[in-house]
């Protein structure tokens, strides 16, 4: 029996997934990305430094990670570095975007995928938000309107938390997670201008000028946001994980694991990164080689050739190809099938051994659930990583920002060549994303863009392989064969952005 | 001269003493759209987009985003918040498009791929489809965003799919409705919340350029915190430098909001008071011209060819 579970809300876009059932287990998957931009073909023959702002509207959910990416590419290619302030601001901005990020994820993608919401019409405490969602819920039930409690209810069939007191904490810190991501957010518009899409990065820099009067209003929005990760967002993807322990078995994609790397430690894109690149196979890390990927179009929407290089990539849309399921490229490492994301950014992380805290934490949190580093290729696993990545980086943000000297330059010159290219690799919240610009007569001759999700919710590639979300989702047994709610947990792990896979 | 509200006024009269369906559909439109017993359902649909602006409506804090989900409208579906998914997402959209669910707006963000219209799919369905269909059963249209009011960066010069706004994809269908344009890129959470509250409370609120006047009669130029500098003649040399930033290529002169009086992230922060360029992205031209860049720096930027 073939389904289709599309669209597939609480993700960014347009997502369709085509599962084929057989006595209560998925054996074939195929995701089908459902929207086309052609954000290279836009790019082409304008003026480099709109790079920058164009390439933002890739995705609204991230568009700092690709306002860094495209700035680190720029950067190479005017062999540009910025002065200290600078890179430490676009750490500042693109780190309270992950936090915002990892936020909105857990709470208002992932949540009612776990959480019980008609609990709170049990609810008999006090706190007056709940109260009033409480009485809002049963009035807009008894209403018998079409779609009442949306966009909480109606939901799929499925079992839920079945602690009450759990899912109405839970639900108590989704509409606290609302604000809380909201002040992550204005930290980084304090330097970036404005959130989505901030107009004072650039590349070799920032516009923004520092004053103590700044540094103050950032960290305490990033404390405030630091907390709430430790006391709330922690503990409650701990019970999730406790309600539901399968999902540590659940949703592996044995694929490959890379990660580009994040936050700079230094005005270099070299000087060592908070979380370091690195391509994870079997337990071992080597080192990342932009050159090792390519995009192959077999099952994607494009006639253009298979299996270019990024730097040579190209774009011809189309629709009607026989064979094609979905919009989004199949990129490979070395032909190799990959996972990128909080996983693999930690994986890499914990493999290669470069950042003691994180190893630490990652042992202390696998320890106290009682599961090996291995498990982190699961739902769960993800999600875990996401927690650990935001606890990272907030620490992080808070000794950065003590780095940074008023009054001393934020920006450097900028010296643009004729002709030149060059690679900006970072990490987007999901994941690998990396930026490629070729300059020629001082215009963009070339630009591509690989991005987490092109990798993730990629279809099968030439040789027929899943993607890996693809690969993640075959083998699950699945309660109800039309609703599938556990396909839905597992997409949603991935924290897919369609605009972003196919752009 | 009468004011718009003034001839909706009016025209309720007329409606109740001659009957509502001999009025132009607009009209209807926004008389059904007026009635402030009636909260607004909300079908919330995405096209050629990023996202960008359900996220910019998260940031919303007056009122908060709670507030607007369970007093002032029915968030009847939205993607990315809905709880609902696949066959059960599709039947809700549905139930509504095909005017079996009562009255609702449409929330369009993004653009549409008019050229080609396997480009943008929900589920089984077009959005060109889709839109269609709903412009016979909606009260009306709120066009979210600079893609959803003018193709925005989708439509750009050299793009593959022939993306428009809305009032550009209803006028080649033939299709006259109510659509009020909130352009931004991303938009303000207040230019789109604070028509939802206006049409609860007040109806349909004054529009200029099919814009609401709130928020758009005056150029970003106008009300920037910097006009004194340029009325003095200081202005920036390089990016990064203080001062009026006409001169790297500011487009505040061109753009229609209010953004430096309301400030942005709940902040009195905004483009131009990070050093930034305004780059004019509530503009209908915004990023359109490949040979119109976004900022105009010093030719010494440029370094000699060799």
């Amino acid at each position: 029996m073939k389904i289709n579970l599309g669209p597939v809300t609480r993700l960014e876009g347009h997502l369709s997934v085509i599962t084929t059932v057989e006595d209560n287990r998925i054996i074939d998957a195929r995701c089908q990305g459902e929207m086309f931009r052609g954000f290279e073909a836009i790019l082409k023959d304008r003026d480099p430094l709109d790079a920058q702002q164009i390439t933002q509207r890739i995705c609204g959910v991230c568009p700092y990670a690709h306002a860094i990416a495209s700035c680190y590419a720029q950067e190479q290619a005017y062999g540009l570095t910025p002065p200290p302030n600078g890179r430490i601001l676009q750490n500042l901005i693109q780190g309270a975007n992950h936090l915002y990020d990892y936020l909105l994820h857990f709470y208002q993608l992932a949540a009612l995928d776990f959480v019980d919401v008609t609990a709170v019409l049990e609810y008999r405490g006090a706190d007056a938000e709940l109260l009033k969602v409480k009485s809002w819920l049963r009035a807009e039930l008894d209403s018998g309107r079409p779609s009442a409690a949306a966009p909480f209810l109606p939901r799929l069939p499925g079992s839920y938390i079945r602690e009450a007191d759990t899912s109405i904490t839970l639900l108590k810190h989704y509409l606290e997670a609302l604000g809380v991501q909201q002040k992550a957010n204005q930290a980084s518009a304090l330097f970036g201008g404005r959130f989505p899409h901030a107009t004072a990065i650039f590349p070799g820099g920032c516009t923004r000028a520092v004053t103590v009067d700044l540094i103050v209003q950032y960290q305490a929005l990033i404390q405030e946001t630091r907390d709430f990760i430790r006391d709330k967002y922690l503990p409650d993807l701990l019970a999730v994980a406790r309600a539901f322990p399968e999902y540590w078995k659940i949703g592996a994609s044995k694929a490959a694991h890379l990660s580009f790397g994040l936050l700079p430690r230094g005005p270099a894109q070299d000087a060592g990164r908070l979380f370091g690149p690195g391509f994870l196979k079997d337990g071992k890390v080597t080192p990342v080689d932009y050159t090792q990927i390519t995009e192959e179009v077999r099952y994607a929407k494009y006639s253009s050739p298979s299996g270019l290089p990024v730097k040579d990539g190209q774009l011809q849309p189309a629709p009607g190809k026989p064979e094609a399921y979905s919009w989004i490229k199949a990129p490979r490492y070395n032909g190799q099938v990959v996972e990128v994301g909080p996983a693999a950014r930690v994986l890499v992380e914990f493999y290669s051994r470069g950042n003691p805290a994180i190893t630490s934490l990652v042992e202390s949190l696998t320890g106290k659930l009682d599961v090996d580093p291995a498990s982190l290729d699961s739902v769960l696993g993800r999600h875990l990583c996401r927690a650990i990545s935001a606890t990272v980086i907030a620490d992080f943000l808070m000794a950065e920002s003590e780095r940074l000297v008023p009054g001393q330059p934020t920006i450097a010159e900028l010296h643009i060549p004729a002709e030149a290219e060059g690679y900006g690799a970072t990490e987007a919240s999901r994941g690998a994303l990396l930026h490629y610009i070729r300059l020629k007569n001082y215009r963009i001759d070339k630009y591509e863009c690989v991005v987490p999700t092109t990798w993730n919710a990629s279809p099968r590639d030439d040789q027929g392989r899943p993607g890996a979300m693809e690969a993640a989702l075959i083998g699950t047994k699945v309660a109800d064969q039309t609703a599938q709610l556990e396909a839905g947990r597992i997409v949603r792990s991935f924290d897919p952005c369609l605009a972003c896979a196919i752009h | 001269m009468l004011n718009r509200r003034d001839v909706i006024k009016m025209a309720a009269a007329l409606a109740a003493a001659f009957g509502i369906d001999s009025l132009p559909a607009p009209v209807v439109a926004a008389l059904k759209a007026i009635d402030p017993a009636t909260v607004p359902k909300i079908i919330y649909l995405q096209g050629l987009s990023c996202s960008g602006c359900s996220v910019s409506l998260l940031q919303a804090t007056q009122p908060a985003v709670l507030t607007m989900l369970t007093e002032y409208s029915r968030l009847a579906f939205h993607g990315d918040l809905a709880a609902a998914s696949g066959a059960l997402a599709q039947e809700t959209i549905n139930h509504y498009i095909e005017g079996k669910a009562g009255e609702y707006f449409l929330v369009l963000e993004g653009a549409i791929p008019a050229a080609m219209p396997e480009a943008c799919q929900i589920g089984e369905h077009t959005l060109a489809d889709y839109l269609v269909k709903a412009s016979t059963t909606m009260n009306g249209a709120l066009a979210v965003g600079s893609c959803a009011c003018y193709g925005g960066i989708p439509a750009a010069e050299g793009n593959l799919t022939g993306a428009v706004g809305l009032r550009e994809f209803f006028k080649s269908s033939k299709i006259d409705k109510l659509v009020i344009d909130i352009p931004g890129c991303s938009v303000h959470p207040d230019w789109v919340w604070h028509t939802i509250v206006h049409l609860v409370r007040s109806g349909l609120p004054e529009l200029i350029k099919d814009r609401p006047a709130q928020f758009y009669s005056k150029k970003v130029h106008e009300l920037c915190s910097r006009y004194h500098d340029f009325q003095e003649e200081i202005f920036a040399g390089k990016l990064g430098d203080s001062g009026c930033l006409f001169k790297l290529g500011c487009l505040g002169p061109d753009s229609y909001a209010d953004c430096p009086t309301r400030g942005w992230n709940g902040t009195s922060t905004f483009c131009v008071e990070a050093n930034a360029p305004c780059v004019g992205c509530t503009s209908p031209d915004f990023a359109r011209k490949k040979t119109f860049p976004f900022y105009r720096l010093n030719e010494n930027t440029r370094k000699k060819k060799t």
